[in-house]
């Protein structure tokens, strides 16, 4: 995963990433969005910088599908784009990233053939960002059974995947148990292959440690929102977290109430972002929010702080994929009717 | 060593340093005003500034040799 030799052309990359933020959309596009009618959002999207993707794909599909299909596509191009444009350690690192979405990728398929979804229809929610190229996804989506699928998935990526998983799965017919195994495999193996004893790679493996506190923390609170603690709460824990240690971890997994695990986080750096939503019947929508809220807020500090390193490409890659989610949470619910103001809140803004 | 020959390469030092070090600064801004220019054209102008920046101090490299070789 890391063997590129040099340091990397981070005045480059990160100029480019800088001028590719500069024309993300801000609070007031959404605004205007949520006014709009589908075929104007279709409109609108294809004059602010999906055009290629609508010209592309208009003939071929319309409606909610072309704006979801569209997003989407750009997003692996613009990705792809600065994977490209990389060199370096920081290609290796912005690579590393970007396997994310092959994982995304895999789940995308399995769940997709679970209900019976055809090709096409899957292939339309990949973003072929990742080490996964369009073919090889293609090999993926045309074996038969989700079992040929994690082997070859496996193959594909050199990670190993345990008999026992692959027969859970199939035993069971639970994607979840697949879906985490992977997640956890994603992180560990990168923060292994990770040598900080370069400055840029200690950045980044510190972005990445508190990218798994941020997960553990919403683990561990949507589950004990549903009633689920201790030992069942920690083998969905990902090892590795910056702040949330094993033992804070545990702690917090065991935790009855809602009100004892802030309490156990008050002393950790997020707490005051995130303490208004850590209530008794607080909602779960507002918790996630205000923890993504917290990890872009942290992101973009970084990246002022230490303008030629990784965090600045990280920092425009997280911002892109939840201005794809943005866009693609208003078309939907405008498509099925949903209020507006309750859209509005389910936005990353 | 005659001392003309001595103003000499200090006049050549002054230049040489602060050519490589105009050299080293320009390196990142060129890569960064290429970066912006590839991702808005209209970045031209402001990018050819920040490069060029740089280069002034090859200039007070230049007086410096030129005080060391006429003026001492």
């Amino acid at each position: 995963m890391f063997g590129h030799k040099g340091k990397g052309n981070y005045a480059y990359v990160v100029a480019r990433v800088r001028a590719k933020k500069a024309s993300l959309m801000g609070d007031e596009v959404y605004q205007k969005m949520l006014m709009m009618s589908l075929p104007e959002i279709s409109r609108f999207i294809s004059e602010s910088g999906y055009q290629k993707e609508m010209a592309e794909l208009a003939g071929r599909i319309g409606g909610i599908d072309l704006v979801e299909h569209a997003t989407y596509m750009n997003m692996a191009r613009v990705f792809s784009d600065i994977l490209r444009s990389t060199t370096g350690e920081l290609r290796d690192m912005v690579s590393a990233y970007l396997t994310k979405w092959d994982l995304w990728n895999l789940k995308v398929i399995l769940r997709g053939k679970a209900y019976g979804a055809d090709k096409e229809s899957i292939k339309e929610d990949l973003v072929p960002a990742g080490r996964l190229n369009e073919v090889m996804l293609d090999k993926l989506l045309s074996l038969e059974t989700d079992k040929e699928v994690i082997e070859e998935f496996g193959r594909m990526e050199h990670m190993k995947v345990p008999p026992e998983v692959v027969n859970a799965f199939t035993a069971e017919g639970r994607l979840g148990s697949v879906e985490d195994y992977f997640d956890r495999l994603f992180y560990t193996r990168l923060l292994s292959q990770l040598d900080p004893s370069s400055g840029p790679k200690r950045l980044f493996q510190d972005f990445i440690r508190r990218e798994i506190d941020t997960i553990n923390l919403e683990t561990i609170l949507i589950l004990k929102m549903e009633g689920i603690f201790g030992d069942d709460v920690m083998k969905y824990i990902i090892p590795g977290g910056k702040q949330i240690d094993k033992k804070l971890a545990t702690q917090l997994a065991n935790a009855e109430t809602i009100s004892a695990a802030a309490n156990d986080l008050s002393q950790l750096d997020f707490y005051e972002d995130i303490k208004e939503t850590l209530t008794e019947n607080g909602s779960l929508k507002n918790f996630v929010a205000a923890m993504k809220k917290y990890h872009i807020g942290l992101t973009k500090k970084f990246s002022s702080l230490y303008p030629l390193s990784v965090i600045p490409v990280l920092d425009f890659m997280i911002r892109k994929n939840i201005e794809v989610d943005n866009i693609r949470i208003i078309a939907r619910g405008i498509e099925s009717g949903i209020d507006r103001e309750t859209i509005k809140e389910l936005l990353v803004i | 060593m005659e001392p003309s020959g001595m103003l000499a390469i200090g006049a050549g030092l002054a230049v040489g340093l602060a050519g490589i070090g105009t050299g080293i600064g320009q390196k990142d801004a060129a890569a960064a005003a290429i970066g912006a220019i590839t991702e808005d054209k209209g970045m031209l102008g402001k990018s050819l500034m920040f490069v060029a920046l740089p280069e002034t101090i090859v200039i007070f490299g230049l007086v410096i040799a030129f005080l060391i070789l006429f003026v001492m």
